[in-house]
Order: structure tokens, then C-alpha cells, then sequence
């Protein structure tokens, strides 16, 4: 199989572009609050994952994250973030009602990998959400996603891991999807 | 005539009429107030037991975390002698931290700024230029970290106060704060995890702890969680409700079985038939005669649900939230995790499916908690509306405190606010005692009969 660095740079340019469009219009789904149609982007098997970040000292920065399996903000797999999903339509989801105005920017695209139809590619992200008169947050953070090249065009998302860069979450909660 | 002169509007409120227990009117500037606020760090936060973390948070000498008593920063820390310690983080010398990391190992806590440096104890082992700028005219024995006064645990739940005056941490804790956490212990050891859920919420703090007591909120608050079935709605609603309260504001308030439950559970058990019910994976292992011994006869039948006061929920799905002020209008919370040390694989992994998703910043059930406590908080602002009281009545004057023979009063009933009631009063007595001599001395005894 080849991987990224193997590939000229014509197939490397049209592949971020293909990824770059991928990514962009899952954004936008989420932006627009078209989150049944987000849920049609996601594989069967997505592992969707936020850890928990700690200050630590310089010299136990192995520390900082927890590790997989372990205690996250988000530990998700389909059927959770379908749940989280649907409560947004059911009534009661107090949070999301009246509805956040979020918006995503997705940068610093940078594919890591590919094999065969998995392409692994980090970027980084600024969520800003703004709720009712005057409330507003703004989650920074990276992004490890794997995409599953799918038959008839087109990616499927089949990783998420999130890195924010906050330890103590300074929102009252995170009723958003990065 | 009015009169021109604008000294101030501020008049000095009244703890005393704060909260009136005969109609369960209370006062909401509590919830804004920003000289109630510094007088609840100095008189509760400074003269509670606190609690600070659970032993096995701190496996090895040098072994610390990061934790607060009020806004004040403290260490706690594993010594050499295994003896767990609670240092006040400011340097004696300008004040400076000596900790910035939230947990991890060390062998001492050096100053960034001078470089004083500080055993594990607190003691001050190190001064740069002690004989030659200090002319050895410095009595290090004098200026080591501020320790707390006491440190004690109770199950491994590890606790400190900054007042030498405070009682003994059992005393303190009484039947029901040490019932509260005995719960956490009826499937055996337990050990905390590694990673704590913390974020921070609009609200005061006394909004949040008024929370865990409602029972009430749940169907309208987190009505999304359940429609979509991640929760069980009948188990979440139950009619039947224990309350359970303790000296110095401690409580236990949720549901609870019945004897006849219990009696009907344990004839199943005998049948072979006694899976779990309810929502309480622990409701098996109360059938054991430890367990049933250590919970009492009416704790058995509790599931718990206790504020150890001022601020230690203990949860329902092993986990426990510290509500740490930040202001009269933030609070942070921590969400600890345990398990008991015997689990099985599979068990270890729902357990943990269950934490990470319903409580937390991100938790499908917490999420709409912090909107509602926030803006409940907002209501204790505006000029007009904090002059208006708040209704905390439900229940009142309906109940009876039931005697057992063992100790173990309580209410048993459908929801209320029992619970609630009895934080703002034991609230209002932390908050005008002159010391802990006058608290201990004066402090209401938990109600009996009618309330």
C-alpha cells in the first residue's frame, strides 16, 4: 500500500482537496444544525473520544492526557452520538433550547496516512458557540480523524479523537459535537 | 425628602431571616451576595472537614494532587511515612505556588520565584543564600508551608480543616455523613480512577447542592435524556423517598425501598431469583450481612444520595462531585470516579460507560443541569427580583420523622424538600456561629415528629 509521503504531489494535492471537502461540509452540517445528515457521515464503527487533559508537571507530560478506556469528556460510538443527537429533537434538551449558534473553522489540515481506504488526517479547530443575549464559548483544540474511503465516492468519518486544550471545561457544559 | 446623600444602598443582611423554616421562604441574595459569599469561604469552607481526595488517589510518597478549601489552593500530598498531608499553596516568602501541576510525584515543593524548598511535610529544608544574604539570621522551623490543622479519613475518603477547633472527623461526620459514604463500599474496597471531570458553571455553589436533593427536577430537567432511553424513567421518578438528616447539615435524600420491598426482595433472593432491580447494581450485595450490618437496618433500604456538608456529593453511579465556589457566581465541579477494586472485566467497562456519559460537562443527563443552575443563579441578581423570597415548601409540616430502634430516623416519603430545608437552616447556623465552640454548642439536633 502507499502511504502519503510515496505519492506525488498532483495525487497528495487532489487527496487534501477531496478530504478538505469532506471535512468542510461536515462542519457546515454541524454549523447548520443538520445533525440527522451528520449522522449519515459517520461509520458504523466511529470511536468518537475526547480524553481528559491535566496541567502536569514538565517532566510527567505523559500525564496529561487520560488514557483509552479510561475516564474522557467523550467515549462515543454510534449509538451514543445518534442518543445525543436525538435529544436535541425530542423536547427537554435544555441546553440546545433555545438552540446555540455554533461556528467551526478547520485548519492546518495534514494527512498522516493512508492505507488502503483509511487516510488518518490531524487538524485543528475552533469551535465558537453563542447562546442567547450574551453567552459564549470557545473550544480550541486538535483532531485525529481517521476517514474510510467509501465505494461510489466519498469518505465515511470512522475516528474522531479530540484534543482540547482546556483542562477545566471554563463552559457549563459541552452540548456541542466537534 | 428623600435625602441626597448617597452613602450606599448596601444595609447588612440578616442571616437569621434569611430562611424561614416555618413557610420555606428563602432569601435569594444568598445566592449573589458578595459579603455572604466571603463569609461562607470564612465560615464554613474555614471550619468545615473538606474533603480532599480518596487514599488511593495517592499511591506513593510523593504522590500529590491539587485541590482547594474555598478558593484557597491546597496540596495534598503522600509523605515518606505514608502519612497523607494538606499544604496551603503560597510560599511564606512572597506568596508565590509551589505546586502548579494538578497531580503527579515529587520529592519536595521548590519556589519557582527564590527557590525556597519544602519537604513533603511542609517543612522549610532549603533556603538559597541562607548564610550569605540571610547572615543565617533566619529560623527556617518558622517558615514552612501552612499545613492544615487536621487531616483524617473515614474509608479511605480523606478529608482536612483548616480550624484546630474542629471536631473529630467521625463526630463531625455522624451516622449520616458516615452512612453517606458508606454506600460507596457495599461491593467491597474501592479504588478512585485516574482523571477527574471538571468544568465550571455559572451558578452558586448552594445551587448545585440544593440539586442533589430534588428529586423533583429530573423528569422536566433531563425529559430529553429519558425520551431517548438513557434513562430509565420509572427508576429515575421513584415515588418512594428516604431522607436522612445529620448534625451540621449533613443529609441523605433519594429513593429508597420500602419494608415491604425489601421483604419481597429478599424472599426472591432465597427463590434464586434475585437479579438486579432497580437501577442500583448494588442492590444484590446488600443481602450480605457486612453489608447489611455496616448500612444499618433503614440505610439498607436507602440507595443513598447524601451532601456531605458543605459540598461532597456522593453520586449514584460511583462517583462523588466536589461543588468548589468561585465566586458568589461560579462554581467548578469535579467528578471522581471509582470502582470497587473485585470487578470483572465487563462490569469495570459498563461501569465506566456510565460515567463518562451521564454526568460531566458532556454528560446526556448533566448537560442541562448547568443551563438551569445558572440562569436560576441569574434570578438572585436583578435589583427587583432578588427582593423577591424563593419557595422551598414542598412537603412542609407532611412528614414524620421515623425512630428505629438502631439510630436511623428518617422520612420516608414521595418527593419533597426535606433535605433542602435542612441545608439552608444548618447553613444559617454555620454562618452566624461565632466558632466551632458556638456551633457544637448551639447547632440544631436533626428533627424529630412532625416536618
Amino acid at each position: 500500500m502507499s502511504s502519503y509521503q510515496q505519492l506525488s504531489t498532483q495525487e497528495r494535492m487532489l487527496l487534501k482537496f477531496e478530504v478538505e471537502e469532506f471535512l468542510f461540509y461536515e462542519a457546515e452540517l454541524l454549523d447548520s444544525r443538520r445533525f440527522d445528515e451528520w449522522l449519515n457521515l459517520l461509520a458504523d464503527d466511529i470511536h468518537y473520544w475526547m480524553p481528559i487533559r491535566r496541567t502536569t508537571q514538565a517532566k510527567e507530560i505523559e500525564l496529561e492526557f487520560t488514557k483509552p478506556g479510561g475516564m474522557a469528556f467523550f467515549d462515543d460510538d454510534r449509538n451514543t452520538l445518534t442518543m445525543r443527537v436525538e435529544r436535541l429533537s425530542v423536547g427537554r434538551a435544555w441546553a440546545e433550547d433555545p438552540p446555540s449558534r455554533t461556528r467551526r473553522l478547520i485548519t492546518n489540515l495534514k494527512i498522516i496516512n493512508v492505507e488502503g481506504d483509511k487516510i488518518t488526517v490531524h487538524n485543528n479547530f475552533e469551535l465558537y458557540r453563542t447562546r442567547l443575549n450574551s453567552e459564549e464559548d470557545t473550544w480550541i483544540g486538535r483532531r485525529e480523524d481517521v476517514l474510510r474511503r467509501i465505494e461510489g465516492g466519498g469518505f465515511l468519518l470512522a475516528q474522531r479523537h479530540i484534543f482540547l486544550e482546556q483542562t477545566v471545561i471554563l463552559s457549563q457544559n459541552m452540548s456541542s459535537l466537534f | 425628602m428623600v435625602d441626597s446623600m448617597i452613602a450606599t444602598d448596601k444595609t447588612p443582611i440578616d442571616i437569621d431571616s434569611c430562611f424561614d423554616m416555618t413557610t420555606g421562604n428563602l432569601d435569594r441574595r444568598i445566592f449573589s451576595d458578595v459579603d455572604i459569599y466571603q463569609r461562607e469561604l470564612k465560615q464554613i469552607f474555614g471550619r468545615a472537614w473538606n474533603f480532599m481526595c480518596h487514599e488511593s488517589q495517592l499511591s506513593k510518597p510523593g504522590s500529590f494532587l491539587m485541590n482547594y478549601i474555598g478558593e484557597d489552593e491546597v496540596i495534598v500530598v503522600r509523605d515518606r511515612k505514608r502519612q497523607i498531608n494538606v499544604l496551603l499553596n503560597t510560599c511564606p516568602h512572597r506568596g508565590n505556588t509551589v505546586c502548579r501541576a494538578e497531580l503527579g510525584t515529587t520529592k519536595s515543593f521548590f519556589c519557582s520565584y527564590h527557590g525556597w524548598n519544602y519537604d513533603l511535610d511542609g517543612r522549610l529544608i532549603a533556603i538559597p543564600g541562607e548564610d550569605k544574604f540571610y547572615r543565617n539570621k533566619i529560623d527556617k522551623t518558622e517558615w514552612g508551608l501552612t499545613t492544615a490543622a487536621k487531616v483524617e479519613s473515614y474509608r479511605g475518603f480523606v478529608f482536612a480543616t483548616l480550624d484546630s477547633d474542629a471536631p473529630p472527623l467521625n463526630e463531625y461526620l455522624g451516622w449520616v455523613g458516615k452512612l453517606g459514604i458508606d454506600f460507596t463500599q457495599v461491593d467491597g474496597d474501592i479504588e478512585f480512577l485516574d482523571g477527574i471531570h471538571k468544568n465550571r458553571v455559572q451558578c452558586n455553589w448552594k445551587i448545585a447542592v440544593d440539586n442533589l436533593y430534588d428529586w423533583y427536577h429530573v423528569n422536566v430537567s433531563h425529559g430529553s435524556a429519558m425520551k431517548v432511553g438513557f434513562l430509565n424513567e420509572a427508576a429515575m421518578a421513584p415515588m418512594h423517598q428516604m431522607v436522612m438528616l445529620g448534625e451540621y447539615g449533613h443529609g441523605i435524600g433519594g429513593p429508597g425501598i420500602t419494608e415491604a420491598q425489601q421483604a419481597e426482595f429478599d424472599a426472591r433472593l432465597v427463590t434464586g431469583n434475585g437479579e438486579r432491580q432497580w437501577y442500583d447494581p448494588s442492590a444484590r450485595h446488600r443481602t450480605k450481612a457486612e453489608v447489611r450490618e455496616q448500612l444499618g437496618p433503614v440505610g439498607t433500604r436507602s440507595f443513598g444520595h447524601p451532601n456531605i456538608f458543605p459540598n461532597l456529593w456522593v453520586g449514584l453511579t460511583r462517583q462523588i462531585c466536589l461543588r468548589i465556589p468561585r465566586g458568589p457566581l461560579e462554581t467548578e465541579l469535579w467528578w471522581f470516579s471509582y470502582q470497587p477494586k473485585a470487578l470483572s472485566e465487563e462490569a469495570r467497562k459498563s461501569s465506566i460507560f456510565t460515567q463518562n456519559h451521564l454526568l460531566g460537562p458532556a454528560g446526556i443527563l448533566e448537560q442541562d443541569d448547568g443551563e438551569n443552575w445558572s440562569h436560576s443563579t441569574r434570578g438572585a441578581i436583578g435589583t427587583h427580583s432578588k427582593s423577591l423570597p424563593l419557595n422551598i415548601s414542598m412537603g412542609l409540616r407532611q412528614d414524620r420523622v421515623m425512630n428505629d430502634p438502631s439510630g436511623q430516623s428518617r422520612i420516608e416519603t414521595v418527593v419533597n424538600e426535606h433535605g433542602q430545608r435542612w441545608t439552608y437552616k444548618s447553613w444559617q447556623e454555620w454562618m452566624t456561629a461565632a466558632n466551632w465552640h458556638d456551633l457544637i454548642a448551639n447547632h440544631s439536633t436533626p428533627p424529630t415528629g412532625e416536618v
